[in-house]
């Protein structure tokens, strides 16, 4: 009985954890879509910036993991900004905007991986930061380390903000104006260039916080990039581009679904699963479960 | 198109396949370059086939590296362990990527353009876990090495192994052909229909056109492509693992296409030519060779929005005095 | 730009230093003429670039060393480096360059699995010898291998070696895997299970992730429901870092742990929660045998990067020192020749003094440490010998169980 409940509620754990970041990520992701039409390729780069930095932060200069954190979350804010001003901009009236930006920001993850492969790649093999909140609490026979039931509350603290933002604020309804329609947004009085750009500092910040709090929870080294980046696209794809919502519902989907699926069959099994799933998704319902 | 612009065109053409056959024999005694030659004739063939696809319909296939795969795996079984000449092979392993890339281009029936090129990179991602978990095919990530030389028996002077600059001659001729065929489709009544599609399926398939018929169509040819440059590959690099056909390969082959030009036949030759070689000839610069990449990339989007070829293409025109009309860069054909 | 003037006084005061050292230093008659070359193919970018550029930074230094003491025949020896970027495709391009421009000597370097075997490939079609330091797939050697050596055992043979291991500390005990989809964990958890059914261990859970998985919370807790004696945890790159954890998190001791190798980098991941676990090495600097040479490489290296070496240095740093010794005794650079002093070889490992003796197929007389942890700090650590075995390379059919 306690054998069940142990694997139980390790299911539980993490499935709300890996969901709950790739959630976290796949609705940054989904932001700038849903706005900007911007399929940002280089955003597993972003993520692992977002870990790198802390990482560096913590080990190097001995700072707090929490607040080496909540710095580089700050930070995403001028680095976005800055990429905002000097990149992303100069293509918002290109027709076919989105294959261009897949272009711009393929070459923005190639510059990233080169950057990380030779300083962060030459230093170590893998990254690991000290427990945020050393200990462990435990949940009837099951133990959880408390880091990760800060990362768990942490994550779904943000997003809950982010909807309570998108969904109350007069800058958030404005997002989600011109998610669903960016001409009838305009006509009313919509500042469509400055939401753009607020979109891709939310999204980053958003696609930051989710690499931090992973680098909190994991150990990680330099290939999470290209499988974050790939696990937030399909998250957006099934919960429909734009959809804050459907990012969360799937992405809490996907990691249930790795987690149970990995009771009864080998992990390759698992991944491969939420992968077919998504498949079968997309051909019965092509636009995504949560686009309006 | 005025008749003022046959003239070069046809030396152009002329002067390319020249050069393309001259350069193996130029560099022979000197095998790094002869292989950096072959590697870009491969990509050359590689991203004709992608411009099929993305160019000319619009669906950007990124499951187009395990396509490759399936074609090498497929071709370098048969030939290792069942005995099958490489020339019966490679076409079997062509037509079994052909078949793959039709069945997994389905969703592309139903999918509007860019979420089926979000899905494709999540394909990809699942063949590649594929070629992993099924090591009596692939032998995993460890690879499949010593893979030999495709021979070859000409009449009267016995059998050989297809090497050195003669396998660089192969190659060229290889891309030269699949340029050939995507010229050939897209300047026929099909190709015709596959940019309306591309342009409005709608309106097309309201237009009595079978719109589905022509994308699996154009999905086998570019998969028969990927699969035939996936066997080249195979035997020419002597060595294949998951990791020669991963969602980084599709995506290269993807970004020479629009790096060079979409939509025109030149441009991804351009793109192939220009991307292909320099991680192999920034050697030195190996800690920047990525950067340089990346950087080379973003600076042609932003300059040369319609690819290198795409954007010098309505210059040259001009130059040359063609009254070509003003057209949206990245959608004609050459 | 002309150098300033401060680069020019510490150019000055370098070339001084260099004259002084010159005269103090032992009489080491000055290597001259066409150098030894050495091609090292290696992961310089890419995924694993740390493995690449660590190894590399060794057989540096071994290159230093000997160029000091006289070099080779009187030549000095190079070692040439190629980036291959973990790719096996522009591994062999570098092969190519490395013997058909540089016309080197031989072929070395790969630090991966797949990069090795693409060399190995290009090596054995061109006859060109090739030394491979760090990469232990039985394929490397497999029968009918005319020009390849293999340094570090394979790791099938890790295997075996584990079960030995673990058949002395608790006979008839009880053993788990949990490893990641690489073919080097697919490798040695074939030895395992191959030489488990014959030490009479049990192996009561073989949990395999595919590459790229993050989490393994699940995969402890099952493995914890069947309480095996010893765990043996290979996971691909960090995740073995987040495996050990998570594996401690739900109540595992250290002392149940058995990692089939130790990276320094590794070791440092677990951190002092891990002390008490074992690992497999091949080098440790925490060995008691350790000799000048291996006492000069821990120095140098840790004056260079910053961190101790450990068993993938090690082999890159004495690598290097091989095949300065069978060029001697080749006595010419002749690659025919050259190989044959291989083959023929009976020495020891410059800073262990283990032998190196090479089978018909080109592998190596075979040996493993395991290590207990006994302290982890934050760049350093220290451990203790708890077993060491050494074996035929064909003590059980490696070949069959990783074709």
């Amino acid at each position: 009985m306690d054998a069940l409940l142990l694997i139980g509620l390790s299911v539980v754990t993490t499935g709300l954890i890996t969901g709950a970041i790739f959630a976290l990520v796949a609705a940054g992701v989904t932001i700038v879509y849903g706005a900007i039409w911007l399929p940002n390729a280089a955003n597993g780069q972003f993520f692992m910036l977002g870990g790198l930095l802390v990482w560096s932060l913590v080990t190097g200069w001995g700072m707090s993991p929490l607040l080496a954190a909540a710095l580089v979350v700050a930070a995403s804010v001028p680095f976005a900004l800055v990429l905002e001003k000097g990149l992303i901009r100069y293509f918002y009236d290109v027709p076919d905007r989105n294959i261009v930006y897949l272009v711009v920001t393929l070459g923005l993850a190639q510059i990233f991986a080169g950057i990380f492969s030779s300083t962060y790649g030459r230093w170590t093999d893998n990254y690991s930061l000290p427990a945020a909140w050393p200990g462990i609490v435990m949940i009837g026979p099951f133990p959880f380390p408390k880091t990760r039931l800060l990362v768990l509350s942490i994550a779904l603290g943000l997003l809950a903000g982010l909807f309570v933002f998108l969904r109350l604020h007069r800058v958030g309804r404005a997002l989600r104006a011109v998610f669903q329609n960016r001409e009838a947004a305009a006509l009313r009085g919509v500042n469509v260039r400055g939401i753009y750009r607020f979109a891709f500092v939310l999204g980053t910040l958003v696609v930051f916080a989710g690499g931090t709090l992973f680098a909190m929870a994991y150990s990680f080294d330099l290939t999470a990039a290209w499988s974050m980046a790939i696990v937030a696209f399909a998250i957006m794809i099934v919960g429909g581009p734009g959809s804050v919502l459907g990012s969360v519902v799937i992405g809490l989907v996907f990691g249930f679904t790795q987690a149970i699926v990995s009771v009864f069959a080998n992990p390759t099994i698992a991944t491969f699963s939420y992968l077919v799933a998504m498949l079968v998704i997309l051909l019965v319902k092509p636009s995504g479960l949560f686009t309006r | 198109m005025t008749d003022r612009l046959r003239v070069p065109r046809v030396a152009g053409v002329v002067l390319l396949v020249a050069l393309a056959l001259a350069l193996p024999v130029a560099v022979a005694d000197r095998r790094f370059y002869a292989f950096i030659v072959g590697i870009t004739f491969l990509h050359v063939l590689w991203t004709a086939g992608m411009n099929l696809l993305s160019g000319f319909t619009g669906l950007i296939p990124l499951m187009y590296a395990g396509l490759a795969g399936i074609g090498a795996y497929v071709t370098v079984n048969l030939v290792m362990s069942a005995g099958v000449s490489f020339w019966l092979a490679m076409p079997l392993g062509a037509v079994a990527a052909a078949v793959v890339g039709v069945v997994l281009g389905l969703p592309a029936l139903r999918l509007r353009g860019f979420y089926f090129t979000l899905s494709s990179l999540v394909i990809q991602s699942a063949l590649t876990l594929l070629f992993v978990y099924f090591p009596r095919f692939t032998q995993g990530d460890t690879g499949i090495s010593q893979i030999p030389a495709p021979t070859v028996t000409l009449p009267g002077l016995g059998t050989a192994a297809l090497t050195g600059v003669w396998f660089e001659e192969t190659l060229a001729v290889a891309a030269m052909l699949a340029v050939l065929v995507v010229w050939r489709v897209t300047r026929s009544r099909w190709g015709a229909y596959l940019v309306a599609i591309r342009e409005d399926d709608v309106l097309t398939e309201a237009l009595g056109i079978d719109v589905t018929r022509f994308r699996v169509i154009a999905f086998f040819i570019s998969s028969l492509l990927a699969g035939m440059g996936g066997a080249f590959y195979a035997h020419y690099v002597a060595f294949v693992s998951p990791r020669s056909f991963d969602v980084l390969t599709s995506l290269n082959i993807w970004l020479m296409v629009a790096f060079g030009g979409r939509g025109t036949i030149a441009g991804p030759i351009v793109g192939a030519v220009i991307l292909a070689p320099i991680p192999y000839l920034l050697q030195d610069l190996y800690l920047y060779k990525d950067i340089i990449y990346g950087v080379l990339i973003v600076l042609v989007t932003v300059f040369l929005p319609a690819g290198v070829w795409g954007s010098l293409l309505p210059r040259l025109r001009a130059r040359l005095g063609a009254a070509a009309p003003a057209r949206v860069p990245g959608k004609e054909f050459v | 730009m002309p150098p300033s003037p401060r680069a020019r006084r510490a150019l000055a005061l370098a070339l001084a230093l260099a004259v002084v050292a010159g005269g103090v230093l032992p009489a080491a008659a000055q290597p001259r003429g066409e150098p030894v070359k050495i091609g090292w193919i290696s992961e310089l970018s890419g995924t694993w670039a740390f493995f690449g550029a660590t190894c590399f930074d060794a057989a540096k230094i071994a290159e230093e060393e000997i160029n000091a003491r006289g070099g080779v025949l009187g030549r000095p020896i190079a070692v040439l480096p190629q980036d291959n970027r973990t790719d096996p495709a522009q591994a062999v391009a570098a092969a190519r360059v490395l013997d058909s421009q540089d016309k080197v000597l031989t072929l070395s370097g790969p630090t991966s699995s797949d990069t090795a075997l693409a060399v190995y490939g290009y090596a054995e079609q061109n006859k060109v010898p090739f030394v491979v330091p760090v990469a232990a797939f039985p394929r490397l050697t497999r029968p009918g291998t005319q020009w390849t050596f293999r340094v570090e055992p394979d790791a099938v043979g890790w295997g075996y070696a584990i079960v030995k291991f673990v058949e002395k500390q608790k006979p008839g005990g009880t053993l788990g895997l949990i490893y990641s989809d690489y073919a080097l964990q697919r490798a040695i958890t074939a030895g395992i299970k191959h030489q488990a059914e014959r030490s009479k261990i049990q192996v009561v859970s073989d949990i395999v992730f595919p590459q790229g998985a993050t989490d393994a919370t699940v995969q402890a807790a099952q493995l914890k429901t069947r309480n095996p004696d010893y765990v043996v945890v290979i996971g691909g790159g960090a995740f073995d870092v987040t495996i050990t954890n998570q594996l401690l998190d739900v109540g595992f001791r250290p002392a149940q742990f058995i990692h089939p190798f130790g990276t320094v980098k590794q070791i440092l991941g677990w951190g002092a929660r891990s002390v008490g676990s074992y690992y497999g090495t091949f080098f440790d600097h925490s060995l008691a045998n350790l000799n000048d040479y291996a006492r000069g490489l821990i120095e140098k290296f840790k004056a260079r990067k910053g961190y101790i070496p450990a068993y993938i240095e090690n082999f890159c740093y004495s690598t290097v020192y091989l095949i300065k010794e069978a060029v001697e005794k080749a006595g010419s650079t002749d690659r025919t020749k050259f190989r044959d002093a291989l083959r023929a070889i009976d020495t020891k490992e410059i800073t262990t003094g283990i032998p190196i003796v090479f089978d018909k197929n080109g592998a190596r007389k075979e040996y493993m440490y395991f290590m207990q942890i006994q302290e982890v700090g934050k760049d350093t650590y220290r451990s203790r010998e708890a077993f060491y075995i050494e074996w035929d390379p064909e003590v059980i059919p490696v070949y069959q169980l990783a074709p």
